[in-house]
């Protein structure tokens, strides 16, 4: 083709990180001072934050495993930057370290009489300590290990331009796949769903799936837009490549209103007591007010703003649904975790205060940190990758 | 047959031409179009056509269909045809959504597609002058053609025909048109008139052959007797002697004698009113919900003759003898059990017995509420205390 | 050899010319049927009589002619309704899904598989009407004023299925049709006879090619495929919800729905896969319809085999870890019971024989490929089966527990839906263009400018 790739590495805004590290000692004070004051509920929110910043990076992840799958050719001038997203999986296990030490205080199946309740006893095969911890660990080590094929195959073609690696890629992106939705479910059920544990639900793992990759997402469309709009990355990236993303994040936002739907709908109808409870936990009080907002703040709204043609091409709209999608998310997570707390503690209706910011605004601070150190001596771009002068000469 | 010019009109044989041509000529002129076997990348803004608007019809379409479905559901769920279903309140909003969500889909796609065709194409239109040309035949198979409509302010055939020349055409043609055709306003179509007199005598005696012939089948040839199987099955009919169970034909036999239904207690002293005076006791206890039920039942059965109060003022205008009076002398005198015996076997005037209507709890109820009612006109020095 | 990532493969072999493709589309409808088609047909036309001849009988008779009694009241005929609407689902996916995804080798295919949606949900929407047993009073499923006063359940799933299959039929049609607009005015202007161009003229609205209409017909086509993606989706998950909203272990689980719309692409994937092998082959539309393609076709299909293998597993393990002993019961029952064998039979065609496209010789290998989608087709058919015969077999009171059988009546009626389906199929090769010829001369190497003209 006609233009040839022109890409100057350079670092990123150095206001970032500054932003990054003032988040992260605003975060650290605020998590110090809920553990120093309520541990338990210190350590719900520790649950949050690490589910939160799971969704950052495996949603990282899938989006790179997903490009080399499917051979899709928008997403290649963004997926260095996913990819160092990605390395949020690195840090990931330091955030499981409180609910690990306070479990007894989280999980009810962990505590030794709660072998005398005859459905956690039959479940004891399953949801017992040392197991939970094999399995966090396999999970771990499984996303760290793809982590690294993936970025060091594609680092690697940055210089050597090397065909045979996108190969590599898509054959271990293709076994990455069974593995990510397996680890994903396993996680998903064990650190949340198990936080009631006699509640049940099959679609459970793609209800946090499809929040997970809008995360991800999200993540990855306010920073490669930021990027763009300062010409850090590659010349010639425009709305039209802009499409995509919103697109994607358009489709998702359906996907998960359509996930969350199918699992109200079948347990409000079919009415079993040992199903309903859990939205009757979250129809009490207060609580019902933080349900109808879920409706509101992760569909209608992102809906709305997705919905017209030139929104998916406009920088300034999409970053406002992706920014709107990411305290979605949080407050997803939020709503599914924390109902457990007041209603195990007796308290009516939904609690708020510094303890629920804490995790988040520390996770952002840490992820804008983590992503300066991590693409250092980087380019932010995949220069070697062979779709990418392709990618850069798409039009809609 | 006067032929008038409507384009002058230019075929090309890439993709790349025909973007530069349409960009040169949408410089010189308004009114013109570019024909191509397949939508081409990049046309819409060389041509300088301006975004399309049928979202707006979509969206439209679509809240109109979503308003329909919640409207009606709402309507027959709460206010026609109002059923607790499952349990859950007559408006259940999660339960309507599959069928708003349907409904939305369906009237949008079929609203945008309909709006598309009939008011934005203008089609079904086969009338068109360049329908019928080589010019049409070529750009529905594989080239590209670009005309300019005489109409146009700035149209010139000569300039149009050395600006295709120029810009490297394969073809340049006139089309034209028959003004006959138009001032007669009749659809014209080169080869076959589709309003043609032969064409629409045909396809109107098809259609009364196809449904003369539909009829026929459906209601004659093959005439099926409406449903009534459950009528005519082979069954057993308590009442008749149709089955061979028994050698009278009956299917049933008759109870044994003096077999008593159950809930259902055989009354003695029928026709003798001084026995049941006499021997019946009343076996209920006065307590105010005794008394409710005797109040209900008594308004219900009692009330239309012998009037609310018992005072024999009938509600029914003269239509039925009115009663005498429940609070005389000789009514007060009556033994509880001669009231309960004229509430089971009527008198022998006209009213009649009510063991069918009342149980002999609600009997003996009436029978207290009835004793209330004498009391509360006729009450007794200790009530006032 | 090695895959060169940096350019984009064409999805058209060999860069024909515009007027080959045009040629090579219309010549089916432009010369009389071969004996092999005649031979198809009456075969097909006998199967559509069996079922015919069945149908006959149980509406004489009643449905005591089908294998349906206590407990188990849904067998064959809701089976094979959820199966036919599987199938359709693979034609919207291809037109719709991978259109918005702007995947270009779905041009090729689109067409063929879009038909095959319309002509799927013919055949499935045919089951639940017979399965009222009293057809003559079908017209009272749709809501309408009536002398009873009567209204129907909206409250009901059954209902929703209602509307959800007949919006379905209905976006399907228009859709198609949409896209056979250009093709009948290119057929139009090819005829020399004046009868067929009479009823392409009126069959295209005398659409003439013009790029003012295209413009607007991109628009509608993007629009199109934006409703019928979450309308797809939406019909077999309203279908899943006839089973999930009731309370019967194995119905119940909230899976259902995106795992039903897993399985309706893997087996609608399987269908058409089967169908284009023979297409491209006696149509020698082998440069259109490519290897390729049909590869493609197959990774789908290992995908969405793979969600249908990540649902049983995660039913099994919530029945387990629910502690809830009738959940349990009802899948140690699946895998072990009187059913069992309808169940190995599902677990072997739908999760083992797919994963065998894990290899590429497989994957493109012609006569492989067609086994295993006629075993993901018996996979599917047999898991509807397990669904709904195996739950309902074992349903809450032991006492009323019953093995079903089906009559040869069932196995009529089955037979005949396939008959009907494929008839229509073959009448719609030779009827109407199998393949979009104004799609796929948008994707031939060349055909479109070198610069993407205004953007400069």
């Amino acid at each position: 083709m006609s233009s040839k790739i022109e890409y100057t590495k350079q670092p990123i805004p150095a206001n970032w990180t500054k932003i990054g590290m003032i988040l992260t000692v605003l975060g650290l004070a605020l998590v110090g001072a809920s553990f120093a004051m309520d541990s338990t509920r210190a350590t719900f929110n520790s649950i949050l934050g690490m589910m939160f910043i799971i969704s950052i990076g495996l949603g990282a992840l899938f989006t790179i495993g997903i490009e080399y799958l499917a051979g899709a050719v928008w997403s290649t001038p963004y997926r260095r930057v996913a990819e160092i997203l990605a390395s949020v999986v690195l840090i990931v296990p330091i955030f499981a370290i409180p609910g690990l030490i306070k479990m007894h205080d989280v999980f009810h199946w962990s505590h030794a009489e709660a072998l005398q309740d005859a459905i956690l006893k039959n479940k004891s095969a399953y949801l017992n300590t040392t197991f939970f911890i094999v399995r966090m660990v396999a999970v771990f080590i499984i996303w760290i290990v793809f982590y690294f094929i993936f970025t060091k195959n594609s680092e690697k073609q940055d210089i050597t331009k090397d065909q045979k690696l996108t190969k590599r890629n898509i054959k271990f992106s293709a076994l990455f796949m069974p593995l990510f939705a397996i680890s994903l479910t396993i996680m998903a059920v064990d650190w949340m769903m198990s936080l009631e544990p006699h509640w049940f639900s099959t679609i459970y793992g793609v209800y946090y799936f499809a929040g997970t990759f809008l995360t991800g997402l999200s993540f990855i469309t306010i920073i490669a837009i930021s990027l763009n709009e300062r010409g850090l990355l590659v010349k010639g990236l425009g709305e039209d490549h802009y499409y995509s993303l919103g697109a994607m994040m358009f489709a998702f936002v359906n996907f998960w209103a359509y996930i969350a739907f199918s699992q109200y709908l079948l347990i409000w109808y079919a009415n079993l007591p040992e199903e309903t409870y859990w939205f009757i936990n979250r129809y009490e009080g207060s609580w019902a007010y933080v349900s109808y907002g879920l409706v509101f703040v992760h569909f209608v709204i992102p809906y709305i703003i997705l919905l017209p043609q030139p929104a998916k091409k406009d920088p300034k709209r999409l970053k406002l649904a992706a920014f709107i999608l990411i305290f979605a998310h949080i407050y997803d997570l939020y709503w599914l975790i924390m109902p457990t707390y007041t209603k195990q503690h007796g308290i009516e209706g939904m609690v708020f205060s510094f303890y629920e910011i804490a995790f988040p605004v520390l996770i952002i601070g840490v992820v804008m940190v983590w992503f300066g150190i991590m693409s250092k001596n980087k380019n932010l771009v995949p220069i070697g990758d062979p779709k990418l002068q392709q990618a850069i000469d798409f039009h809609l | 047959m006067s032929k008038n010019l409507f384009a002058v009109a230019g075929l090309f044989n890439t993709p790349d031409e025909i973007i530069k041509a349409s960009k040169a000529v949408n410089k010189q002129y308004k009114k013109f179009d570019v024909n191509t076997p397949y939508p081409v990348h990049g046309m819409d803004s060389a041509m300088g056509l301006k975004s399309s608007k049928l979202g707006y019809f979509a969206l439209a379409f679509g809240l109109t269909g979503m308003l329909i479905a919640l409207s009606l559901m709402t309507w027959v769920t709460t206010k026609e045809y109002p059923l607790v279903i499952g349990g859950k309140p007559f408006f259940s909003l999660p339960a309507f959504i599959p069928i708003t969500f349907e409904l939305t889909v369906l009237l949008a796609s079929i609203g945008t597609v309909l709006s598309m065709i009939f008011i934005f194409f203008k089609l079904p239109n086969n009338s068109h002058p360049i329908h019928d040309t080589n010019y049409m035949k070529s750009v529905s198979n594989d080239k590209y053609g670009i005309y300019v409509l005489a109409e146009d302010d700035n149209f010139d055939a000569e300039k149009v025909k050395a600006l295709f020349a120029s810009l490297g055409a394969a073809d340049i043609s006139e089309i034209l048109y028959n003004e006959d055709d138009l001032e007669e306003d009749v659809q014209v179509y080169q080869h076959f008139k589709i309003f043609d007199k032969k064409f629409v005598v045909g396809l109107l005696s098809i259609v009364v052959v196809v449904s003369g012939l539909a009829y026929y089948m459906l209601n004659k040839l093959f005439y099926m007797a409406p449903y009534n199987w459950m009528m005519t099955q082979s069954k057993v009919i308590p009442q008749a002697p149709v089955s061979d169970n028994f050698a009278d034909g009956f299917p049933m036999r008759n109870p044994v004698e003096g077999t008593v239904a159950k809930g259902f207690m055989p009354y003695e002293y029928k026709g003798k009113p001084e026995e049941a005076e006499k021997n019946l006791i009343n076996p209920s206890e006065v307590t105010p919900e005794n008394l409710a039920l005797g109040k209900i039942k008594f308004d219900i059965y009692c009330s239309p003759c012998h009037g609310y109060f018992g005072k024999g003022d009938s509600r029914l205008n003269g239509q039925f003898p009115n009663p005498p009076s429940l609070h005389s002398e000789k009514a007060r005198n009556f033994k509880d059990g001669r009231i309960f015996h004229i509430i089971t076997d009527g008198q022998n005037n006209v009213m009649p017995g009510y063991y069918k209507q009342l149980s002999r709890d609600d009997r003996w109820a009436v029978v207290n509420y009835v004793r209330v009612l004498q009391r509360s006109l006729n009450a007794k020095e200790e009530d006032l205390k | 050899m090695d895959k060169d990532y940096s350019k984009e493969l064409s999805v058209i072999e060999g860069k024909p010319s515009l007027a080959t493709i045009t040629h090579d589309i219309s010549v089916p409808m432009e010369t009389m049927p071969n004996k092999a088609f005649y031979i198809a047909l009456s075969v097909t036309l006998t199967f559509l009589g069996i079922g015919a001849f069945c149908l006959i009988l149980t509406f004489i008779y009643g449905i005591g002619l089908w294998g349906n009694n206590n407990p188990v009241g849904w067998a064959f005929d809701i089976v094979n309704f959820v199966f036919w609407i599987g199938i359709g689902h693979a034609g919207t996916l291809i037109s719709a899904i991978l259109f918005l995804f702007r995947q270009k080798w779905r041009t090729g295919i689109a067409r063929f598989a879009e038909a095959m949606t319309i002509f799927a949900v013919m055949t499935a929407g045919l089951f639940p009407l017979i399965h009222v047993g009293r057809p003559w009073l079908d017209g009272y499923l749709l809501p309408h004023p009536n002398q009873h006063g009567l209204w129907v359940n909206f409250t009901s799933p059954l209902l929703w299925d209602v509307f959800a299959v007949s919006t379905y039929a209905t976006v399907s049609l228009i859709f198609w049709y949409v896209g056979l607009i250009p093709d009948f005015a290119t057929l139009r202007d090819r005829t020399t006879n004046n009868i067929k161009k009479l009823i392409y003229s009126v069959l295209s609205f005398g659409w003439r090619h013009s790029n003012r209409h295209w413009q607007h017909y991109e628009m509608v086509y993007l629009i199109l495929a934006g409703f019928a993606t979450p309308l797809v989706l939406s019909v077999h998950t309203i279908v899943s919800f006839d089973f999930a909203v009731s309370i019967l272990p194995g119905w119940h689980t909230t899976i259902f729905p995106p795992y039903f719309v897993a399985g309706a692409v893997f087996s609608g994937f399987a269908m058409v896969q089967n169908a284009l092998i023979f297409i491209r082959k006696v149509f020698k539309l082998e440069y259109i319809i490519t290897l390729d393609t049909l590869e493609k076709m197959n990774k789908i299909m290992l995908l969405t085999g793979t969600i249908v293998g990540y649902a049983y597993g995660m039913e099994f393990f919530i029945a387990w870890y629910s502690g809830n002993p009738l959940e349990l019961f009802t899948f140690v029952n699946r895998a072990f019971g009187d059913y069992a064998w309808a169940y190995w039979i599902m677990m072997t065609c739908n999760v083992f024989s797919p994963q065998l496209f894990w290899f590429k010789k497989l994957r493109r290998s012609i006569p492989f490929m067609f086994v295993v989608a006629i075993f993901v087709n018996v996979g599917m058919w047999f898991e509807r089966f397990v669904i709904i015969v195996t739950s309902l077999s074992r349903d809450f009171l032991p006492s009323s527990w019953a093995y079903y059988k089906p009559t040869l009546i069932d196995g009529g009626i089955l037979l005949g839906s396939f008959g009907l389906f494929f008839t229509l199929v073959l009448l719609f090769t030779k009827a109407m263009p199998v393949i979009s010829i104004a799609e796929v001369k948008a994707v031939v190497d060349g055909s479109q400018p070198t610069h993407h003209g205004g953007h400069e």
